[in-house]
C-alpha cells in the first residue's frame, strides 16, 4: 500500500477490538437472528420509521446546508454556488451536479479509510441520479453545482437520509428546482419486510439468505408533488411482485416525510425574513 | 448599502468599525465567540466530542483498535489524530488529499496534545499488542479558530473513550476483549489553545472569525492549561510588542480555564 | 452513442414507432438485436467469452487466484470487477471520459452478484479463514453500440460457465503456513454454478412504453432508463435507474413485470446459446468465427 505523507500514520496494521470478542458476547449479539425482528432494537413495529429530525442552514461558509437526522443516522450537507465545470472543452447544454458522500472515519461500526472507496462513489452516484430530475439543470448551462455529503453516523438509511438531505441543502441554496425530493428505505428477509432498517437489521437482510426466499434492501427517493420516482435501488434477491410491494410502501413513507421537509424549509424562510427585518 | 461597501473595501470596512473599538459581529476586540461542547454524540466512535465556536464547528471521533507496537518502543500505544478540512466545510477546500492548511494544523494539533496521556497505558502486552486511537477531527463550518475547536474536541473526546479490557493469551498469541469490562483513559494535561489574529500591525482580535483571519496580517496560537504554557505559536507575519504578547498570554490563561471548566461540565452532564 | 442528432420529426417518428409497437428496424419492443457468443478464446485466462450484441462487442477473461479471505466472511471466496473502457470502443472513452461509466459497470455488477442466492462465494473457500479462491473478471469493451450494461452481463455469465478452477489435491498444514498441492492435470478442474447469475435488461422509456435494447437514435429520445438483474427463475437481484430522468410509479411496476419476462427469456436463450458452443468446442476442430481465430 502506498504511504499517505500528509497524514499521520499509526502502525502498518490494526484491527477493529470487536473481532476478539469472547464468544459468550458474540453469541449475544448474533443470537437467533430473527429474534432481532419481532422485537426491534428500538421498539418500533415493523411498519414503524424512525423520528426524523431536518434543519437546513447548519454551515455558515456554504451557500445552501442541511442536517438530518434518523435517530442515530447523522448526514451533514452543503452545497456550494455553481462554477464552470472544470476541464470541459465543449459546452454543455443542461448545468452539472456534482455529487461527494463521503462516511466519517469514526461512523461505522469498522473504522473507514480516508480516501473515498469503492461502496462511497456507489453511493455518490446513486445520490446524484436521485437529485438529477429535480433540478432544473437548464437554468445553469456550463456551470456545475458541488454537493458535499458527510455521513457523520451509519445507523442504516444512509443514502435515503443523504438524499433528502441534499435535496433540501439545494432548497436552502436557491438552486432552482421542479420539487424537493425525499427518500426512504425498506429491508425484507423472507416474509417479513422492516420499515427504515436499522443498521444491525439492514446487515441481516443483506446477509440472513435462505434458498428460495427474499431477502435485500430497497430505498426509494420521490419527487412528492409530481409522484415521479428520481431513483430506486435495490440490492439482495427478491421476486417482482415484492419488490412492487415494498415500491408501494416506501412511496407512502416519502410521502409522509414531505411535509415535514416542506416545514423545515418554510421555518427556515421565516427565519430568515425576521432576522433581516430585526438587523 | 453596508454589504456592498464590505464586498469592496473589506480592510476599509473593518477599520471603520474597528476606530470604534468594535468588530462587525459586535464583540470588542479582545471578546471571545460564545462556546459549546457536547460529548458523546457519536454512538459509532469510542469517543466523540462536538465543539461550537461562533460557527466555527469540529466533530471529533475516536476509533480504538488493536495493533503491534514499534520494535523500538515495545510498551508505547499510538495516538494517531488527525485534522481533516473536507470541501463541505468551505468553499477554500477541494475533495482530495487533505490540503496543506489540513496539514500544518494535523501537525499543530498533534504537537499541542501529545503530551496529554501517557502512551505506556495503552499497552496491552509488551512487544505484542497495543490500543491504537484513532483520533479524527472534521471541521464542518471553517469559521477561524478551527484549530481551537479541534484541540478542545480533541481534549473533550479523549476523556470519554472507554476502552475495553483485554486479555493476552501468549501461547495463541491472540487477544480475547471483554466488552462490559470498560475503562476511561487517564488524561494528563488538559491544553487549550486560543488563536489571536494582527489588524493592521497593531490591533490584536482575540478569537477570529474566517474573514478577521483572511484579512490579518499575522496571526498568533497560545496554547496553554491556564497556568502553564505549553507552546507558542506565530508563523511570521508583522510583528508584536512583548507587552502585546504579555496580554495576549494572560487572555489566554483565563480563556483556557473557563474553557477546561465547560469540558468538566459537560462530560459529568453526560454521565 | 451519443453525437447523433436528431430533429423533433424523427423523434416523433421513432415515438409513434414504439406506440404501435414496430421500431424502426422491424422489431417489436421486446425484442433484442441479434447477437452472437464465444467461448473459450483466450488461452491463457481460466475462462473466456466474447459476445457482439449488433454493433457492441464484448470480450469478458477470467482469472483465479488464492487470496486471503476477508476476516468478516472467513468462508467466502472474492470475485472482483474490472470494466475497462478502451478508446477503441468509442471516441467519447478518450482520456478518463469512459471512468465514470466503467465504474458504474462494475459496481452494479458487483451489488447484483451481492446476495449468497446469486453466485456461491462459499464454493471459492478452500480453507477457512485462511485461503480462498479470487476471481477477477475483466471486462474488455471493443467496441461500443449501446446497451452495455445487457451485452457485459451476457459476457460475464458465459465466461463464468467457462471457467476451469484447478482441483486442489492436498492441503497440509505447517504451522502457520498452508501447503496446497493442486492437481498436476491441467485438465483435472471444476467448474462453477452459475445457474443463479442474473443477467442484466436495461428498459429505456420512451414516451410512456418500456422497451429492450435501444439502437443509438432510440436512446437519444428517451430521458429515462432501468437495469433490473434478473435471474433465471424470475428474481430481480437488483434494480436501479441509471440515467437523468424519473418513473411514474405505475411505469416503473410496470417495468418490473416486462423486465422479468424478458430477464427469464434472455437467460434461457443464452443456456441453449451455451450449450450450443459448447457441443461445437468439444468437436475436434472447432471453427472460429471471430476475430481472433
Amino acid at each position: 500500500m502506498p504511504v499517505d505523507n500528509r497524514r499521520i500514520q499509526g502502525p502498518e496494521v490494526s484491527f477493529p477490538y470487536c473481532l476478539f470478542q469472547q464468544s459468550d458476547g458474540r453469541n449475544k449479539t448474533n443470537s437467533n437472528p430473527s429474534n432481532l425482528l419481532t422485537v426491534r432494537k428500538d421498539g418500533r413495529a415493523l411498519l414503524d420509521h424512525r423520528k426524523i429530525y431536518m434543519k437546513t442552514g447548519v454551515v455558515s461558509q456554504a451557500k445552501g446546508s442541511a442536517y438530518v437526522e434518523l435517530s442515530n443516522t447523522k448526514v451533514i450537507c452543503s452545497v456550494f454556488d455553481p462554477r464552470e465545470i472544470p476541464n470541459r472543452v465543449e459546452y454543455s447544454q443542461h448545468g452539472e451536479l456534482y455529487c461527494v458522500l463521503k462516511y466519517a472515519p469514526f461512523s461505522c461500526k469498522t473504522r473507514r479509510a480516508h480516501q473515498q472507496d469503492s461502496e462511497e462513489k456507489e453511493l455518490s452516484l446513486n445520490l446524484k441520479r436521485a437529485l438529477e430530475p429535480a433540478v432544473c439543470r437548464h437554468e445553469f448551462p456550463n456551470f456545475q453545482v458541488d454537493i458535499y455529503v458527510l455521513v457523520l453516523e451509519n445507523d442504516g438509511g444512509c443514502l435515503a437520509a443523504a438524499i433528502t438531505c441534499a435535496g433540501l441543502a439545494l432548497a436552502d441554496a436557491h438552486v432552482p428546482m421542479y420539487d424537493l425530493v425525499t427518500a426512504a428505505s425498506l429491508g425484507v428477509t423472507g416474509d417479513t419486510m422492516v420499515m427504515d432498517p436499522i443498521e444491525e437489521e439492514e446487515r441481516l437482510c443483506s446477509q440472513d439468505v435462505k434458498e428460495g426466499q427474499n431477502h435485500g434492501l430497497v430505498t426509494v427517493a420521490l419527487m412528492g408533488a409530481h409522484t415521479q420516482i428520481t431513483q430506486v435501488w435495490q440490492t439482495g434477491s427478491m421476486t417482482s411482485t415484492c419488490v412492487s410491494d415494498a415500491l408501494s410502501r416506501l412511496i407512502q413513507l416519502c410521502e409522509e416525510t414531505y411535509p415535514i421537509a416542506q416545514r423545515c424549509l418554510v421555518k427556515s424562510v421565516v427565519n430568515t425574513i425576521s432576522k433581516k427585518s430585526t438587523s | 448599502m453596508a454589504a456592498q461597501y464590505k464586498t469592496i473595501h473589506p480592510v476599509k470596512y473593518y477599520r471603520d468599525f474597528l476606530a470604534h473599538e468594535l468588530r462587525p459581529d459586535g464583540r470588542s476586540p479582545e471578546k471571545t465567540r460564545s462556546v459549546t461542547v457536547n460529548v458523546n454524540s457519536i454512538c459509532t466512535a469510542d469517543g466523540s466530542a462536538t465543539v461550537r465556536i461562533g460557527n466555527t464547528t469540529v466533530v471529533c471521533g475516536i476509533k480504538a483498535e488493536l495493533g503491534k507496537p514499534r520494535a523500538d518502543e515495545p510498551e508505547r500505544g499510538f495516538m494517531v489524530p488527525n485534522v481533516e478540512l473536507p470541501p463541505l466545510c468551505s468553499r477554500l477546500f477541494r475533495p482530495g488529499p487533505p490540503s496543506e492548511e489540513a496539514q500544518s494544523m494535523t501537525c499543530f494539533v498533534a504537537k499541542a496534545t501529545e503530551e496529554m496521556i501517557d502512551l505506556k497505558q495503552l499497552c496491552v502486552s509488551a512487544d505484542n499488542l497495543v490500543w491504537v486511537l484513532h483520533i479524527d477531527m472534521i471541521c464542518l463550518d471553517y469559521d477561524g479558530c478551527v484549530q481551537d475547536a479541534c484541540v478542545v474536541a480533541l481534549s473533550a473526546a479523549l476523556r470519554t473513550v472507554k476502552l475495553p479490557s483485554v486479555e493476552f493469551d501468549m501461547e495463541t498469541k491472540t487477544p480475547t476483549v471483554d466488552l462490559g469490562n470498560r475503562r476511561l483513559i487517564d488524561v494528563k494535561s488538559s491544553p487549550v489553545s486560543t488563536s489571536f489574529a494582527v489588524f493592521d500591525d497593531e490591533i490584536i482580535l482575540n478569537d477570529p472569525t474566517g474573514e478577521e483571519e483572511s484579512l490579518s496580517s499575522a496571526k498568533l496560537s497560545v496554547v496553554t492549561d491556564g497556568t502553564t504554557i505549553f507552546s507558542v505559536h506565530k508563523p511570521g507575519g508583522s510583528t508584536l510588542s512583548e507587552s502585546q504578547l504579555q496580554d495576549c498570554l494572560s487572555l489566554s490563561r483565563e480563556r483556557a480555564n473557563l474553557i477546561n471548566k465547560m469540558i468538566k461540565v459537560a462530560i459529568s452532564s453526560a454521565h | 452513442m451519443a453525437g447523433v442528432l436528431l430533429s423533433e420529426a424523427e423523434k416523433t417518428f421513432i415515438l409513434h414507432g414504439v406506440q404501435s409497437d414496430l421500431r424502426n428496424d422491424g422489431r417489436s419492443k421486446q425484442d433484442y438485436r441479434p447477437m452472437e457468443l464465444e467461448l473459450d478464446i483466450v488461452t491463457h485466462a481460466n475462462g473466456s467469452a466474447r459476445v457482439r450484441l449488433a454493433n457492441t462487442d464484448i470480450l469478458v477473461g477470467v482469472k483465479t487466484e488464492i487470496d486471503v479471505p476477508k476476516p468478516e466472511k472467513p468462508d467466502e471466496g472474492k470475485i472482483e470487477f474490472f470494466v475497462d473502457c478502451s478508446a477503441n470502443a468509442t471516441p467519447e472513452f478518450e482520456g478518463k471520459g469512459g471512468e465514470d461509466l466503467a465504474t458504474e459497470i462494475s459496481n452494479f455488477l458487483s451489488t447484483s452478484f451481492n446476495s449468497g442466492l446469486s453466485f456461491d462465494l462459499k464454493s471459492l473457500c478452500i480453507l477457512k479463514e485462511i485461503q480462498c479462491w479470487k476471481l477477477y473478471v475483466d471486462i474488455l469493451i471493443l467496441e461500443c453500440g449501446g446497451n452495455l450494461f445487457d451485452a457485459v452481463s451476457l459476457a460475464v455469465k458465459a465466461a463464468l460457465h467457462n471457467t476451469m478452477v484447478p482441483r486442489v489435491e492436498t492441503m497440509a498444514m505447517d504451522g502457520g503456513n498452508v501447503d496446497l498441492q493442486l492437481s498436476g492435470d491441467p485438465y483435472d478442474c471444476w467448474r462453477l454454478d452459475i445457474k443463479n447469475v442474473p443477467c442484466l435488461v436495461t428498459l429505456t422509456k420512451i414516451g410512456e412504453h418500456l422497451i429492450v435494447d435501444p439502437t443509438a437514435e432510440e436512446e437519444n429520445c428517451s430521458m429515462a432508463s432501468l437495469v433490473l438483474a434478473v435471474t433465471e427463475d424470475g428474481r430481480i437481484n437488483s434494480l436501479s435507474k441509471t440515467s437523468v430522468g424519473s418513473f411514474h410509479p405505475h411505469t416503473l411496476t410496470e417495468g418490473l413485470k416486462v423486465g422479468t419476462e424478458v430477464g427469464i427469456r434472455l437467460n434461457k436463450a443464452l443456456k441453449e446459446a451455451l450449450e450450443k458452443e459448447e457441443k461445437r468446442l468439444q468437436a475436434d476442430k472447432p471453427e472460429r468465427s471471430g476475430f481472433l481465430k
